[in-house]
């Protein structure tokens, strides 16, 4: 589980905080989505959830691991997979499987294991046969997908998204989604920030932010009614 | 995408199948044997390199194509010997027979340089390359050389250069749309627009440098040991070939 408890962010030199008391518990398996405007701190928030940032006030913990102790952010990170928004800029191997295995390898695992993970990692996302391809001769949706096979190499037990559709065609779109949902019934938690509202219908519980604070938060029912 | 300088060319021939070590090994010992070689070693080292051409499967055209750029660079070597070394007149004036053998003896060595490290990214994949770099280099880490994040620099690096030049053409594109010309004028007017290219691709890359170290940290990264998918083993073949390697070498620099 991750627990936040009244987490306030303010990046350096920023008079007013980005995260004004968030309270947020995401359990194993479960699919969250955030939305909210632009600059409500929806990628702010995530990136607290696998200790890429340090709360200012308040605490972040997951599966009991407190992100303020430096000496459990690898464990943490292993846990939590993080999805940035623009795929160009989260490949860092010259080709697909070397990219792929760049989070393992930091894991120190022995050479077996990184490929035994590489060729599943790939699989499940279906670019099995482009493993030897280098990433800036893929398309953007076949970009985003190594981004998946990369964090699923790590075997996650969360896999947090910052808008993972944007700059994506419809096709490609619609096999995101339902790549996530498929990865959700296996039991990995999603946490998935939008401001696309039919991406998240599907959604076991959507979490609407508004200017650094969570305004509503319930089932897609609750939360539409509420709208 | 056009064929680049050196680029792998796919094969799977004895050389390409080397450990990148021996080969690394090779192009650095066969670089120390020509560096004052006579006629004797300068003929025997290209039979040699003829030789890995033909065993790697790799054609004239190949070589050629590596060396092309670096034409002015010889033919400058090649002149200054042919014209400035004291010997005995031949039939060109101010050349000598001297200066023609120098000038080939010389510029040869630079031009086998050149091919025998082309030889080596011919034949080794990028990534194969940067293991056998880093494993070159771990005896070098009580120095405090980090070879393990060397590898990882020099490989982001060569992993960012086409999404920079697309980067590049996108916003020279974005820039004639709005007008402008980057053939008109005069050489200093050119630098000068060239220079609005720089800026944004600077900017835009230090941006983007930013998220990728997030990326990368959110993956795990951090400095020191990590493991690699890709083992490297010495087969008996590898230790032959590197014992060979010594050999020659010990002969060619006995001959000094």
């Amino acid at each position: 589980m991750i627990k936040v408890e009244n987490l306030v962010h303010r990046y350096d030199g920023d008079d007013v905080p980005v995260l004004r008391g968030i309270n947020l518990e995401i359990k194993e398996g479960e699919y969250v989505a955030i939305i909210g405007p632009i600059g409500c701190g929806k990628t702010t928030l995530i990136k607290h959830l696998n200790a890429l940032l340090i709360p200012t006030e308040g605490n972040v913990w997951v599966d009991g691991m407190n992100t303020r102790d430096t000496s459990l952010a690898g464990e943490i990170r292993r846990r939590v997979g993080m999805v940035f928004q623009n795929p160009d800029n989260q490949i860092v191997g010259m080709t697909v499987e070397e990219d792929v295995a760049f989070g393992p390898e930091n894991l120190r695992l022995p050479p077996g294991e990184i490929r035994r993970r590489v060729t599943e990692a790939l699989e499940a996302v279906g670019m099995g046969s482009y493993a030897q391809r280098h990433p800036h001769t893929l398309s953007g949706g076949e970009k985003r997908l190594v981004t998946l096979a990369d964090i699923l190499a790590m075997n996650p037990r969360y896999i947090a998204l910052d808008e993972p559709t944007s700059s994506l065609d419809p096709a490609g779109r619609e096999m995101v989604l339902t790549l996530l949902r498929g990865l959700n019934k296996q039991g990995i938690a999603m946490i998935h920030v939008t401001h696309n509202m039919d991406e998240i219908t599907g959604a076991d519980r959507i979490i609407v932010m508004e200017d650094g604070r969570i305004v509503l938060s319930g089932t897609p029912g609750e939360v539409f009614s509420g709208v | 995408m056009g064929y680049k300088l050196g680029q792998y060319i796919p094969g799977s021939s004895l050389v390409h199948r080397l450990d990148p070590r021996v080969k690394i090994a090779a192009v650095m010992l066969v670089s120390i044997t020509v560096l004052r070689a006579d006629a004797f070693i300068v003929v025997a080292v290209t039979i040699l390199l003829a030789g890995i051409t033909f065993i790697a499967r790799l054609s004239l055209a190949h070589l050629l194509r590596a060396v092309r750029p670096l034409v002015i660079f010889f033919a400058l070597i090649f002149l200054v010997h042919l014209f400035f070394t004291p010997g005995a007149p031949s039939p060109l004036p101010l050349a000598t027979y001297e200066g023609l053998y120098r000038g080939v003896l010389l510029t040869w060595r630079f031009v086998f340089l050149i091919l025998s490290a082309a030889i080596l990214t011919m034949t080794t994949l990028p990534s194969e390359l940067i293991s056998g770099l880093e494993r070159c280099l771990r005896p070098l880490r009580p120095l405090g050389i980090p070879s393990h994040d060397v590898a990882v620099m020099v490989s982001i690096v060569l992993r960012f250069v086409p999404t920079l030049l697309q980067e590049l053409d996108q916003i020279k594109e974005a820039q004639m749309a709005r007008g402008a010309d980057f053939k008109a004028g005069n050489l200093l007017a050119r630098m000068k627009r060239v220079s609005s290219l720089v800026i944004p691709l600077i900017r835009n890359s230090i941006l983007r440098a930013e998220e990728v170290a997030m990326g990368m940290e959110g993956r795990g990264y951090h400095r020191g040991p990590r493991t690699y998918m890709r083992e490297l083993r010495m087969t008996p073949s590898d230790y032959i070939i590197l014992a060979l390697l010594v050999i020659l070498t010990g002969l060619g620099v006995y001959r000094w």
